[in-house]
C-alpha cells in the first residue's frame, strides 16, 4: 500500500470513528428524551380520557334521571302497575331514547324482563341481565350491550321508577366507541384505539380507531390479551408499518371490576425515527465530508512527501528501461528528499559514465578478442607459408632439378595455405553479413528431422563413440512463420555442438513442444556440461570451448533466434549435460522487417 | 248575574251539547269521503286480471263499491246479492241463478238478465251463460260444485257497457272520474238497498302507508290502510281502527337447501322457538292471530287440529355444536314490508335463545342466497279449499311435494292437504293478519263498520259528521 493510500485510510478511519461515536451518543440521548416525553404525553392523554369518561358518565346519568322523572315513563310505570299489561308499551323506549339522545334505553319490569328496548325492539319479554342486577348504582358504568348483530360496549346508568309495589327500571346510555375517541385531543403522532372486550376471545372486530374502522390488530392482540388477563396497565413497543410504536394498554373496568375494554394509546416512533434518521444521515454526511476533506488534505500532504519520491522512482524505472539520460533535477521537498534526488542524479551520471567506459572496454576487449582470433586463425596458415618461403630461398642454391621439385611442392603448399586463409576470412565475412530471414510457413518438426538426416552420417562415423539420437516431436507444434534455411543452420549448430560435447558418446535428445503462442525446441546432450562462466559467455562471438572452434556457431544461433523474435537459453549441470532451449513465436511480431516468402 | 239567568244559561249549554252529541250519532247525508290506497289501479273493469297482490287488494276495495256480484261472502257464510236464489244439477256443472228484480244501473236503467249473462261471459269465456227469463243459466262444462262461492269474487262482478261506453254497475257508487292518481265516485241515488250517506268518495291512489297514516292523523283522509304495528299510535291519538277477519298469512318458508329430511329436526327446533303470542300481542299490537295452519280458522274451522309433525328437537348443546353455517340462518323479507320485518326481528330474538343466529335480510338488489323467507300472502274470504290453494300457490314453496286439491273439494280433503303441507315443516305458519283501516275523526259511527269482515271497504254505510241529518 502506498504512503498516500495509508495516509488516506488513516484520516478516513479517524473521521469515521469520530463521527460514528458522536452519532451514537446523540441518538441515545435523543431516544431517552423522546421516551420521557412519550411517557408524559401518554399520562396526559390518559388523564384526558378519564376526565371525558367522567363527563360522559355524568351526562348519561343526568339523562337517565330526566327520563325516569318524565311523564311518559311515570305513566308507563303507573299503567303497568295498575293493569299489569306491559305489551302496549313495547315501543316506548325508542322515542325516549331519541328524546334524550341516547343510543340505549331499556324499560325493564320488576322481574327483569324487557318491556321495551330502544336498541333492540324485538327483544321484549326476555330478561335484561344488567338493568335489574345493577340497579342500585347511582353513577354510570361500563356494560356490554347486546344488539341484534353485535355486542356493543356502553356507558350506561340505571334508575328505578316507583309505581307502587311493582317497580319499573329504566336503563340506558351511549356506546363507547369511535365517537368517544374523537372527543380526545391527541398529539399528531399519537393515536387512540379502543378494544371492546365483549367476546370470549380477543377479536379483531372489536378494535376500533377514531375512524370507526378496525385497524390491523394482529400486533395488538398479545398486548390486549395480557391487559385482559392482568387487568393492569402495560406498555410495549410494537413494530408498525412506518417504524416502531410505543403502545400503552389501559384496562377499562366494569362495575364488578372485570375488564370490559382496553384503551390503547399508541405513540408513533415516527418522529423519533425521523430524528434518529436525521442524526444518522447528518453523521453520514459529516463523515463523508470529513473523509473528503481528510482525503484532500492527506492527498496534499502525501503529495508533498511522495511526489519527489515518485519522481525518483520514475527516474529509476526509466533508467532501468534504458533511458540513461533521465534526471530528477530540482524537487520541492524536504531536505532529506532533496538530498535523495541529488544522490540519485549523481548516481545516474556515474552509472552513465561507467556504462560508457564499460562499452568502450567491451569494444576494446572485443577487438582484442577479434585480433587474437584473427591472429590465431591467420597464424596457422601463415606459418607453412613462411616455412615454404624459407625453403624456396634455400632451394635457390640447389640444382635446377631439385629446385623445380621444391618449387612445385612450395607452390602447392602456398596454394593450400592461401585457401585456408580464404576460408578463415570467408567465415568472418559470413558472420558479418548475416542475411535477413525469409519468413514462410515451416514445420519445426520437419526442420528437426531434416537436420538429423544431414548430420546423422557425420554422427555415426566409426571414429566416434556411439551417440543415440532420440526425437520427441509433438505434432501439435504445427507450423510457424520462419526462415527454414536459417532455422536449419541453427539446428545444425546446436546438434553438432551437442555431438562435440559428448566425446565419450551419449544420448542426443531433441524435443519440440507447443508452448504459449509458439513452439519450444529443446536440444539436450549428456556430455560434460557447462560451468557457470561458460554459460555466461557462451553466446559471445568468437568465444569457444573447443580446440578448433571459431566461436561463431552459437553467436549465429542467437542472431537467428533474435531475428525471429525468439529466445534462446541454456540449462546445464556440470558432468550431466546441457540443454539448449529455443522459443519461437508462431508469427514474429516484427515479421514485416524480414523478407516475405 | 242572577241565579235564574245563570241556570238558564247552563241549561241552554247542556241542551246545545246534547244536541251536538245526538247529531254526531245520527246518520247524516252529504259530504265527500276521502279514502287512500297504496296501489294505483289502472282500470276498474272487474274482469281485468290483477297485476299483483297490491293491485288485487286495491281492486277488491273499489270494485265492490261500483259493481256487484251475484253472491257475497259474509262471516256467516255465502249470501245472495244480485242473485236471490240458485240451483244446480247433480254434477254441479249446470247452474241457474235467479236475479234480484228491479235492479237499477248507474244510468238509471234496469239491469237485464242478458246483460248479466254478457258480463259473466266476458269474465269467463269458457262458460256458456244465457238468460232464462228472470234468471241466467251457466253451463261450466266441468263440474264446479262451489260455483256460487266462486261468483262472489270481484272478477265476476256484473259490469255493463253504458251508453257512453264506460262500464257501469249496480253498486252504491258510480264512477264519476278516474285518472292516474285519483278515483272519484258519486252516490248512486236509486241504489237497490239505499242511497249511500255520503255524496261522493274520493280515492287517492299511490299513497305510501306511512303517508296515509300521516294524512289520517292530519285530517287529510277519512279512511286509510294501516299496518298492525301502527295501530296503537292511532289509538293514542283517539283515532279509530277497524279490522277485517284474518285474511293474510305470515309464514316461514325454508328454501330447498334447508328443506330436506335431514334438516327436519333442525327446522323443528327453529319452529319451536317461535313465540307467536308475543308477536301477536306486542309486535302486531293485538292485531294478529297465532297461526298453526295456513288457512285461518274462521274460513276452515279445522285450524285448531292442524299441527306440524311432532318429533325430536335439537338440544341447546346440540345447537351449540352445529357448524356456524348451520347455526346461522339468513331470513329474507320484503324490504317494503315493515310488518314482516318486525316479525322477522322477533323470530331472530326467539331463535337466538335457542342458539341460532337469524340474520334478517331485506334486499334491495342482489343478495346472497337466503336460507328461508318470511312471506306474507293474502287469501280471499272464500271456501277453505280455495283459500288453501291460493295461499300455497302464493307462498311459492319449493321442495314440497304438490298437494292437488280440485275446486269444491270436501273439507276433509282440504284438511288432509294442508296437514300434508304443514307436516314437513318446510312451511311454518306464524300469524294470521287482518286488513286494518284507520278511520278519521269526521267519520261517524256505522252499524256495519267501515271495514267489511271479509275484506274491503263498507263505505255505503258510513256518514260524515257535519252532513245533513
Amino acid at each position: 500500500m502506498t504512503l498516500r493510500a495509508r495516509l488516506f485510510a488513516l484520516v478516513a478511519l479517524v473521521v469515521a470513528i469520530s463521527v460514528t461515536l458522536a452519532t451514537i451518543t446523540i441518538s441515545a440521548a435523543a431516544r431517552r428524551s423522546f421516551e420521557e416525553v412519550d411517557r408524559q404525553r401518554t399520562r396526559a392523554v390518559l388523564t384526558q380520557f378519564r376526565r371525558e369518561f367522567a363527563l360522559q358518565a355524568e351526562d348519561v346519568a343526568r339523562r337517565i334521571d330526566r327520563l325516569a322523572a318524565s311523564d311518559a315513563v311515570q305513566r308507563v310505570a303507573v299503567d303497568i302497575g295498575r293493569r299489569g299489561d306491559a305489551a302496549p308499551f313495547a315501543a316506548e323506549a325508542a322515542p325516549l331514547a331519541a328524546a334524550q339522545g341516547l343510543e340505549f334505553v331499556d324499560l325493564v319490569a320488576a322481574d327483569g324482563t324487557i318491556i321495551s328496548s330502544a336498541e333492540w325492539p324485538a327483544r321484549f319479554g326476555y330478561r335484561q341481565p344488567w338493568v335489574s342486577s345493577l340497579r342500585v348504582r347511582s353513577d354510570a358504568f361500563l356494560q356490554p350491550i347486546e344488539l341484534p348483530r353485535e355486542t356493543a360496549l356502553g356507558l350506561v346508568a340505571v334508575r328505578q321508577v316507583s309505581s307502587g309495589s311493582r317497580p319499573l327500571y329504566i336503563g340506558g346510555g351511549r356506546r363507547l366507541d369511535q365517537q368517544f375517541l374523537r372527543t380526545l385531543t391527541l398529539p399528531d403522532d399519537m393515536r387512540a384505539l379502543l378494544y371492546r372486550n365483549v367476546e370470549p376471545e380477543v377479536s379483531s372486530q372489536q378494535l376500533v380507531d377514531v375512524s370507526g374502522q378496525a385497524p390491523p390488530s394482529a400486533r395488538f392482540e398479545p398486548l390486549i390479551a395480557r391487559v385482559r388477563q392482568t387487568a393492569q396497565e402495560i406498555t410495549e413497543t410494537l413494530d408498525a408499518a412506518d417504524g416502531r410504536e410505543s403502545v400503552t394498554g389501559i384496562p377499562l373496568a366494569g362495575p364488578r371490576g372485570d375488564v370490559l375494554g382496553v384503551l390503547l394509546l399508541a405513540s408513533s416512533g415516527r418522529e423519533l425515527a425521523a430524528l434518529l434518521s436525521r442524526i444518522r444521515w447528518s453523521g453520514i454526511g459529516f463523515g463523508a465530508l470529513g473523509v473528503v476533506v481528510g482525503a484532500a488534505l492527506s492527498y496534499a500532504a502525501a503529495t508533498q512527501v511522495t511526489r519527489p519520491v515518485e519522481q525518483v522512482a520514475d527516474a529509476a524505472a526509466q533508467i532501468a528501461a534504458g533511458d540513461w539520460d533521465v534526471r530528477v533535477g530540482d524537487v520541492q521537498a524536504s531536505r532529506e528528499i532533496t538530498a535523495l534526488a541529488g544522490a540519485f542524479d549523481t548516481m545516474a551520471v556515474q552509472l552513465v559514465d561507467q556504462r560508457v567506459r564499460l562499452v568502450q572496454a567491451e569494444r576494446v576487449a572485443a577487438w582484442r578478442e577479434l585480433a587474437r582470433r584473427l591472429a590465431h586463425e591467420l597464424k596457422n596458415p601463415l606459418f607453412p607459408l613462411r616455412i615454404t618461403l624459407d625453403n624456396l630461398r634455400r632451394a635457390r642454391t640447389l640444382p635446377a632439378s631439385e629446385f623445380e621439385e621444391v618449387l612445385d611442392e612450395s607452390l602447392a603448399t602456398l596454394e593450400t595455405g592461401l585457401k585456408n586463409l580464404n576460408v578463415v576470412v570467408g567465415r568472418f565475412g559470413d558472420f558479418a553479413r548475416m542475411p535477413a530471414p525469409v519468413f514462410e510457413d515451416v514445420s519445426p518438426n520437419a526442420i528437426v528431422e531434416q537436420t538429423i538426416r544431414l548430420v546423422r552420417a557425420q554422427i555415426e562415423t566409426a571414429e566416434r563413440p556411439p551417440i543415440r539420437i532420440a526425437l520427441d516431436l509433438d505434432p501439435a507444434c504445427g507450423t510457424l512463420r520462419a526462415d527454414s534455411e536459417q532455422l536449419g543452420r541453427v539446428m545444425q549448430n546446436l546438434v553438432l555442438n551437442a555431438v562435440d560435447a559428448m566425446a565419450k558418446g551419449g544420448e542426443l535428445t531433441i524435443r519440440t513442444v507447443p508452448e504459449g503462442g509458439g513452439v519450444r525446441i529443446d536440444v539436450a546432450d549428456t556430455g560434460e556440461g557447462l560451468t557457470a562462466e561458460e554459460r555466461e559467455r557462451l553466446f559471445t562471438p568468437y568465444y569457444t570451448t573447443k580446440q578448433h572452434g571459431t566461436g561463431l556457431g552459437l553467436a549465429i544461433v542467437q542472431s537467428v533466434v533474435a531475428d525471429h523474435s525468439g529466445r534462446v537459453w541454456v540449462d546445464s549441470v556440470p558432468g550431466r549435460g546441457s540443454t539448449f532451449h529455443i522459443e519461437l513465436p508462431r508469427t514474429p511480431p516484427d515479421v514485416g522487417k524480414g523478407v516475405p516468402a | 248575574m242572577k241565579p235564574s239567568i245563570s241556570r238558564c244559561l247552563a241549561l241552554a249549554s247542556v241542551a246545545a251539547a246534547a244536541a251536538g252529541v245526538m247529531s254526531a250519532a245520527r246518520p247524516q247525508y252529504g259530504g265527500t269521503l276521502r279514502a287512500e290506497l297504496e296501489a294505483v289501479v289502472s282500470t276498474l273493469d272487474p274482469a281485468h286480471a290483477a297485476a299483483d297482490q297490491k293491485d288485487e287488494a286495491a281492486r277488491a276495495r273499489i270494485v265492490p263499491l261500483v259493481f256487484e256480484t251475484l253472491t257475497v261472502v259474509q262471516p256467516e257464510g255465502l249470501q245472495p246479492l244480485l242473485a236471490t236464489a240458485w240451483e244446480s244439477d247433480a254434477h254441479g256443472s249446470r247452474w241457474r241463478f235467479r236475479l234480484r228484480p228491479n235492479l237499477v244501473l248507474h244510468d238509471r236503467k234496469l239491469l237485464e238478465p242478458w246483460q248479466v249473462a254478457e258480463s259473466l261471459r266476458g269474465a269467463e269465456p269458457s262458460w256458456k251463460v244465457a238468460p232464462e227469463g228472470d234468471a241466467i243459466a251457466i253451463d261450466t262444462g266441468e263440474p264446479v260444485p262451489d260455483l256460487p262461492w266462486a261468483l262472489a269474487a270481484a272478477r265476476y262482478a256484473v259490469a255493463v257497457r253504458g251508453s257512453g261506453g264506460a262500464s257501469i254497475g249496480t253498486g252504491p257508487f258510480r264512477i264519476d272520474h278516474v285518472d292516474a292518481s285519483r278515483v272519484l265516485l258519486k252516490a248512486h241515488e236509486p241504489y237497490w238497498r239505499a242511497r249511500p250517506f255520503v255524496d261522493a268518495v274520493q280515492i287517492d291512489m299511490g299513497r305510501r302507508l306511512d303517508a296515509q297514516l300521516t294524512d289520517l292523523e292530519g285530517g287529510r283522509a277519512d279512511i286509510v290502510s294501516i299496518r298492525a304495528i301502527d295501530s296503537r299510535r292511532l289509538g293514542r291519538r283517539g283515532l279509530h281502527v277497524e279490522a277485517s277477519r284474518p285474511l293474510e298469512l305470515v309464514a316461514l318458508v325454508f328454501e330447498p337447501h334447508r328443506a330436506g329430511d335431514a334438516a327436519l329436526a333442525w327446522r323443528r327446533t327453529i319452529a319451536a322457538t317461535i313465540n307467536r303470542d308475543a308477536i301477536c300481542t306486542v309486535v302486531l299490537q293485538g292485531n294478529g292471530t297465532p297461526a298453526q295452519s295456513l288457512v285461518p280458522d274462521w274460513l276452515s274451522g279445522y285450524a285448531r287440529v292442524v299441527a306440524a309433525s311432532v318429533g325430536p328437537t335439537l338440544s341447546a348443546a346440540a345447537v351449540a355444536a352445529l357448524p356456524i353455517d348451520q347455526k346461522t340462518i339468513v331470513l329474507r323479507v320484503d324490504p317494503a314490508d315493515a310488518v314482516t320485518q318486525a316479525i322477522a326481528e322477533r323470530l331472530a330474538v326467539d331463535a337466538r335463545e335457542a342458539g341460532f343466529v337469524i340474520r334478517v335480510q331485506a334486499p334491495i338488489g342482489l343478495a346472497p342466497r337466503a336460507d328461508a323467507r318470511l312471506v306474507r300472502v293474502a287469501m280471499p274470504a272464500t271456501t277453505a279449499d280455495r283459500a288453501f290453494v291460493q295461499a300455497i300457490g302464493r307462498l311459492a314453496v319449493r321442495g314440497l311435494p304438490p298437494t292437488p286439491l280440485p275446486p269444491g273439494s270436501m273439507l276433509e280433503a282440504t284438511y288432509q292437504a294442508e296437514q300434508a303441507a304443514i307436516d314437513p315443516l318446510v312451511v311454518v305458519p306464524v300469524v294470521h293478519l287482518a286488513e286494518l283501516y284507520g278511520i278519521g275523526d269526521r267519520v261517524g259511527a256505522s252499524v256495519n263498520g267501515a271495514a267489511r269482515p271479509t275484506g274491503g271497504w263498507n263505505l255505503a254505510d258510513l256518514w260524515l259528521q257535519g252532513g245533513k241529518p
